[in-house]
């Protein structure tokens, strides 16, 4: 089977596993809101919140609820050891990796109608069908570029003690170009773009989401030595 | 002769604690090796290390002269490994599990095929339960199928009878005298020898992580301290 059709078995499995344990899938989601709703009252008494503020609240209700969906799939794998079973199997890790990436990239992105419509209400932002395929895709690769070095980190703890604590301290800095540049992108949806930059910003993403994913998937084997 | 397992000096430390120290082995292809011991005394880090899951602290492990700690080395195809833990998801469904665990291994066994494995072990009127609700019987019996899936040509079996009831022993031992039939080493670590022993043509007896005797495992010189 091709390394391929073993990545995309990795992740159905991952996503049938997500869907039977959806009360832990629908924590992640009510985590996120919880976070935003707190960020809505925190800020509620200096007045009106600008819309760069509103994006960067809604890009790190999306790395904390991440925390939280990235520890779920690899608690699932150190239960019974199954990660070990699948290293048993004639596997390339490099499947296990995109196979799970993709799985928690799907996750998270399907966090984003919830947040997004949540954000709008507590930040008064105007959505409408110009700004929200724009919106879309920004969600998407911000999203990608928080699973790709989260899977590889989640992976990495998954034997830890302590590793709710040691996760978001590792990845949390590495996902800073994420919150950047997406944060920068989103205002420029929203606010308009009058001097044409968005695409540089969008880019920019692009590409800080493919070195994550290409470092990632060549790193991840060592992640499952011992 | 051709050797399917070899360790030269091989050792492993966990801390300040060498739970493995000089172990060399060498077994032929086809042979079944019996692997006795008390508790602690080195058992399953051997049968780990040798399936590549653990990295040795010193000495090497070859498979078929391929290291399995080596995703790439090609060594872990031809290496299974029923342990004390199933390997299970247990919100999937035995047939699931079945269904991801062959598609993982080249998808050559058709539907109708782990059905007739699930037929095979038991589990035909639960297939479609979920694994999380299953007793540590059935759950072993399901892991043991993984064997029938990746027909192994070295087969690592770490007290493989412990959770089975008497129809389980006898179904294991068919399987396992079908691998051997079929050209596969066995290495059996078990509590139980005296069941393990008719597969087995060496035996080796472990205290505090190193080979304390050798010999023929038909004559239960094992058994002697």
């Amino acid at each position: 089977m091709s390394v391929l059709g073993q990545a995309l078995a990795v992740a159905r499995k991952d996503l049938l596993l997500g869907w039977r344990g959806r009360t832990r899938t629908l924590a992640v989601a009510l985590f996120g809101m919880v976070t935003l709703v707190l960020f809505s009252f925190a800020v509620a008494a200096d007045g009106e919140v600008g819309v760069s503020a509103a994006a960067g609240f809604l890009i790190v209700a999306l790395l904390l609820s991440s925390i939280l969906a990235l520890e779920e799939s690899f608690r699932l794998e150190a239960e019974d050891r199954a990660i070990e079973g699948l290293l048993l199997l004639p596997v390339d890790p490099v499947a296990i990796y995109y196979g799970k990436a993709v799985a928690n990239t799907l996750l998270l992105v399907l966090l984003g109608p919830i947040l997004l419509f949540l954000t709008a209400i507590f930040f008064s932002l105007q959505l409408d069908g110009a700004n929200l395929a724009g919106l879309a895709v920004l969600w998407f690769l911000a999203a990608a570029g928080i699973a790709a070095p989260g899977t590889l980190y989640a992976s990495m703890t998954s034997r830890l003690t302590g590793r709710d604590v040691i996760l978001p301290l590792l990845l949390f800095p590495l996902t800073l170009p994420i919150l950047m540049t997406g944060v920068r992108s989103f205002d420029l949806i929203l606010r308009g773009d009058a001097m044409s930059q968005l695409k540089g910003w969008i880019l920019l993403l692009t590409a800080f989401d493919l070195v994550y994913w290409i470092l990632c998937g060549a790193l991840f084997s060592r992640t499952l030595e011992e | 002769m051709n050797p399917s397992v070899v360790t030269s000096n091989l050792a492993k430390r966990f801390g300040h604690k060498w739970a493995l120290a000089h172990v060399d082995l060498e077994v032929e292809a086809g042979q079944g090796l019996l692997v006795v011991g008390d508790n602690g005394s080195g058992k399953t880090t051997l049968l780990r290390l040798l399936a590549g899951l653990l990295l040795p602290t010193l000495g090497k492990v070859e498979i078929f002269g391929a290291p399995p700690q080596e995703p790439g080395s090609g060594a872990r195809a031809r290496l299974g490994l029923v342990g004390h833990q199933g390997y299970l998801y247990d919100a999937l469904s035995p047939l699931e599990t079945l269904e991801f665990w062959n598609r993982l291994a080249g998808g050559a066994r058709s539907p109708a095929d782990l059905e007739a494995l699930l037929d095979q072990a038991g589990l035909a009127a639960d297939r479609n339960r979920r694994v999380g609700g299953f007793s540590a019987g059935m759950r072993k019996r399901l892991s043991i199928l993984r064997l029938h899936l990746e027909k192994p040509d070295v087969v690592l079996l770490d007290e493989p009878f412990s959770a089975l009831d008497e129809a389980g022993r006898g179904w294991l031992l068919g399987t396992l005298a079908d691998l051997r039939r079929g050209g596969a080493t066995l290495i059996v670590a078990s509590h139980d020898p005296e069941r393990a022993a008719p597969l087995c043509d060496r035996a080796i007896r472990m205290d505090q992580g190193q080979v304390i005797w050798q010999g023929a495992a038909f004559g239960q010189g094992w058994a002697a301290r």
